[in-house]
């Protein structure tokens, strides 16, 4: 018998599906061509964590539990956002731990991870011939542990700069401030405004002074936060999703 | 009152006893040499270190401290003493001390401090109001890390010791290191 | 006021901003590599940690033990529930010592109690002898770091205050001039001091001795030099054996400035013949925090200011934008204990980046915490009605795919056309300094139906 093909249901969360659709649409074709058979759930919306992080998340159970619902058939739950995940594995403590509660959080996996740990892959045969400045998102980093923490003692490692590092022709640039958090924060980009701007600037400017392109990161949240500080200021600064470089043959 | 107060709502609101860890002393080990990271230390921390024979202790001070005029001396190491001192002296007639010498017993590599109890300084205040201080180690008694430090201090008379790390310093301003607050301005220890 | 507008008043001044963020940087950098130089750093984290939750769940006998033991060495014991009794145990201690001058190392705990002004209107002479702590007490301000005081003051700042309070001549902020003009101002206060105040970073139950840090020499100063010192610690402080000072002085230091160890680490056990020694155990709110599960480890806190060093949002709004005695996150996490109205924007004063919990020497969950004080705050504390609304619409909207479908495309409908000046009013804090998303064409899910329709 032929092994059976993994089966994925993709997130897209909500505010990628509505803004940033090219995100999911790189996502979607680059697992497609590590030939796994991808399925995109109708009906998904959002995974929660807006409510959790402002301090609603008894209002969020409904959304929880409309996730798992939509995510329990697959072997794996894959999204192009390293917070989201996080919530999904940390927050969902909230619901009755059931069986498929149980499956969803522990089965639930952000795109680079998924690709460099499950799949076992990290040259995806991408060419993207820029200097590109890697942010590495909070709750990606320090949550899902996608690579080593700049505060912690321990050997270096990072998804990935596993998986841009096989990129033809990409120079990955070396930054000032390696690992420091982007200040978009959910609700806090709103009600902290001016330290959250500010955080965002000194991030960008980061990139800037170590010769970067093009800004990339695996969480598109702190992209949108970024991407708005580098268009309102006019900077020479493309911002683009680590699956969209991955999926690229320039 | 306080006291039962306290206690009592610690008993209701504290949580199951938790064991108290072993400490495994393995994961700490490492092979260095002792007396080159301890004087590197020292060095890191803003003091002075010299190894030298124990028949030119005197010399070497000189050298290093040549001006001074009331020096405090409380080991039989060195003869350079000017002022007498002992357990009764009022520590604020030491005002003016300009250079108080001593002899301690362990030295810590990690971190390059060394322990100074009551005994070895004989007037508290001593290796604090001096305005130079110079520690006395014999070069063989300096352990790895701070808790075989404390192993070898466990079993000591307890009224007061300290843990000397080069001379006092601050960065109180603008997080500018300037060396010499409070205590003394200047620490040179000789290892023999 | 929140801490949001204390922050955006703290950004009006861009280049200060930046020199504070670098101040405390630098910090966090060099304990980094002083950190990382330890063998077995790590595990070292994970120890004090232990060590400290099972203080917390044994601290009664512990407290019980260490007293005896202090008692057998002559020291003098005494226990105050709060600050009131706090403060009223060391003015009749220095009452009957007729003390009218005394000199104090620095303890965040008589911060947080409120001791100097107290003495002061008992018409006793408080001189607080941290160089950083003496500037803030001259300026009359509260510190706005726990182990760098005075961070928010520039050296022509300080030479200002010099100048007008110690007689100083202007030196443009010469930091070593400076210090050396503090050394002789504050060397008359020690020799004239009838009692020294201290505080305490660690008890020893086993030993019934204490043990204070300081790089100054301070405390030693006070204390050697007077009649009476006064150590005053929270509960909290208790470490169960002397063996322990092993564990925790590699961990202090290194994680506060990223010294190896503090210049001085002085033991006290016993006074000195002729002289007194007391020790001042205070509860003040902290058997209550201990009370609450999710936030007990708070406790497990040595003071080292590391999460403050750390934290992008405490670098770049200072520590007087938090209000709170012990300012950044481990204040974000240990204050709505005390007062959660008056505190409650501080849990959100974070972004959850958790650079916090990884620098910790005692492995607080401080972002866990801060997530889940806010939960309790929206439960317990009136909300804006506008975040309410919002927030729990969204809840109701995100859970029904049709409800949301229909919001996703007004709200991209919305960003498409609506004018500029309606959506970057002042209404719109996310327009202030940055530009909103461009709007494609289709969302994801109608790009993902046609290209199924196509096959």
């Amino acid at each position: 018998m032929k092994d059976r093909k993994i089966k994925v249901g993709l997130f897209i969360p909500c505010y990628i599906n509505q803004l940033y659709p090219q995100v999911g649409i790189a996502t979607l074709e680059l697992l497609e061509k590590l030939g796994v058979d991808v399925y995109y759930p109708q009906g998904q919306t959002c995974c929660g964590q807006p409510l959790g992080n402002s301090g609603y998340e008894e209002d969020s159970k409904g959304i929880c539990n409309l996730f798992v619902e939509n995510f329990k058939a697959y072997d794996y739950i894959v999204g192009p956002s390293g917070s989201c995940i996080y919530h999904v594995k940390h927050h969902f403590d909230i619901l009755e731990q059931t069986p498929e509660v149980v499956r969803v959080r522990e089965n639930a996996y952000e795109l680079c991870e998924f690709i460099v740990k499950i799949l076992g892959k990290t040259d995806l045969g991408a060419s993207f011939p820029y200097k590109v400045g890697l942010h590495k998102s909070c709750h990606g980093l320090r949550g899902l542990k996608l690579g080593s923490c700049s505060e912690l003692k321990g050997d270096h490692y990072s998804t990935e700069e596993d998986l841009l590092n096989e990129v033809k022709g990409l120079e990955l640039m070396s930054l000032n401030r390696k690992d420091e958090c982007c200040g978009f924060g959910g609700t806090f980009a709103v009600f902290e405004e001016a330290i959250s701007s500010k955080m965002g600037k000194d991030r960008v400017q980061d990139h800037l002074n170590s010769d970067v392109e093009v800004l990339t990161g695996a969480d598109h949240s702190c992209l949108m936060h970024l991407e708005g500080i580098v268009n309102r200021n006019k900077q020479p600064l493309k911002v683009m999703h680590i699956a969209e470089i991955l999926n690229s043959s320039l | 009152m306080g006291r039962e107060a306290i206690l009592n709502s610690i008993k209701k609101n504290k949580p199951e006893l938790l064991p108290l860890p072993e400490i495994n002393r393995e994961a700490f080990h490492e092979v260095i040499d002792l007396k080159d990271t301890f004087k590197n230390n020292i060095a890191l921390v803003g003091g002075q270190v010299v190894e030298i024979e124990k028949n030119s202790i005197d010399e070497e001070i000189k050298s290093k401290y040549p001006d001074k005029e009331h020096i405090v001396s409380v080991t039989k190491k060195s003869k350079l003493g000017t002022v007498m001192v002992d357990s009764s002296t009022d520590p604020h007639s030491l005002e003016h001390i300009d250079l108080a010498i001593l002899e301690a017993e362990l030295g810590v590599s990690e971190n390059g401090a060394i322990w100074v109890a009551a005994d070895n300084s004989v007037v508290k205040a001593l290796p604090f109001i001096t305005n130079d201080l110079v520690i006395i180690l014999d070069k063989n008694n300096i352990c790895l890390h701070m808790l075989e430090a404390y192993d070898k201090i466990e079993s000591r008379d307890r009224n007061f010791g300290v843990f000397i790390s080069g001379p006092s310093k601050t960065a109180d301003i603008e997080q500018c290191l300037v060396v010499g607050a409070h205590g003394a301005m200047s620490l040179t220890v000789i290892l023999v | 006021m929140s801490h949001a507008s204390k922050a955006a008043e703290f950004n009006k001044d861009e280049a200060k901003v930046n020199w504070h963020d670098k101040a405390l940087w630098y910090v966090r950098e060099k304990r980094d590599k002083s950190a990382h130089n330890v063998q077995g750093w790590e595990y070292l984290r994970q120890l004090g940690s232990s060590i400290k939750a099972n203080v917390l769940s044994n601290l009664d006998e512990y407290l019980v033990q260490f007293e005896n033991n202090a008692k057998k060495n002559g020291v003098q014991v005494h226990w105050a529930s709060n600050a009131e009794e706090h403060n009223n145990i060391i003015n009749s201690i220095l009452d009957k010592h007729h003390a009218k001058k005394v000199v104090k190392s620095k303890s965040m705990l008589t911060e947080e109690c409120h001791l100097n002004p107290f003495l002061e209107s008992k018409g006793i002479e408080v001189v607080d002898t941290d160089l950083g702590e003496r500037i803030v007490q001259l300026a009359e301000e509260p510190p706005s770091h726990i182990v760098l005081p005075a961070i928010h003051k520039t050296k022509e700042d300080v030479d200002e205050l010099f100048q007008e309070h110690l007689g100083t001549k202007p030196s443009g902020g010469n930091p070593e001039y400076l210090v050396a003009e503090a050394r002789k101002h504050l060397r008359d206060k020690f020799l004239k001091a009838d009692a020294a105040i201290t505080g305490v970073n660690f008890a020893v139950a086993d030993t019934g001795g204490v043990v204070v840090c300081t790089n100054e020499g301070n405390a030693d100063m006070g204390v050697h030099l007077s009649k009476v010192h006064i150590a005053c610690m929270g509960i909290e402080k208790i470490i169960p054996k002397e063996k322990h000072l092993g564990v925790f002085l590699r961990l202090l230091a290194r994680s506060a400035t990223g010294q190896p160890i503090t210049t001085y680490s002085s033991h006290f056990n016993k006074a000195s013949e002729g002289k007194e020694m007391h020790i001042v155990i205070v509860d003040n709110g902290r058997t209550e925090q201990l009370s609450r599960e999710d936030f007990r480890a708070s406790l497990h806190c040595i003071r080292c200011g590391a999460c403050m060093n750390t934290c992008p949002i405490y670098r770049r709004s200072g520590g007087h934008s938090y209000d709170y005695t012990i300012p950044g996150p481990i204040g974000s996490i240990l204050s709505p204990g005390k007062d959660l109205k008056k505190h409650s924007s501080l849990p959100f004063a974070s972004t959850l980046c958790g650079s916090c919990s990884n620098v910790c020497p005692v492995k607080i969950n401080i972002h866990e915490q801060l997530y889940k004080w806010r939960q309790v705050i929206v439960k317990e504390e009136k909300q804006p009605v506008i975040k309410k609304t919002i927030l729990k619409t969204a809840g109701v909207v995100l859970s029904k795919p049709g409800l949301y479908n229909m919001a996703g495309k007004s709200a991209r409908f919305m960003l498409k056309y609506a004018p500029k000046a309606m959506i970057y009013n002042k209404l719109n804090a996310w327009g202030k300094a940055r530009d909103l998303p461009e709007v494609k064409n289709d969302n994801f899910d109608d790009w993902y139906k046609k290209r199924k329709k196509n096959g």
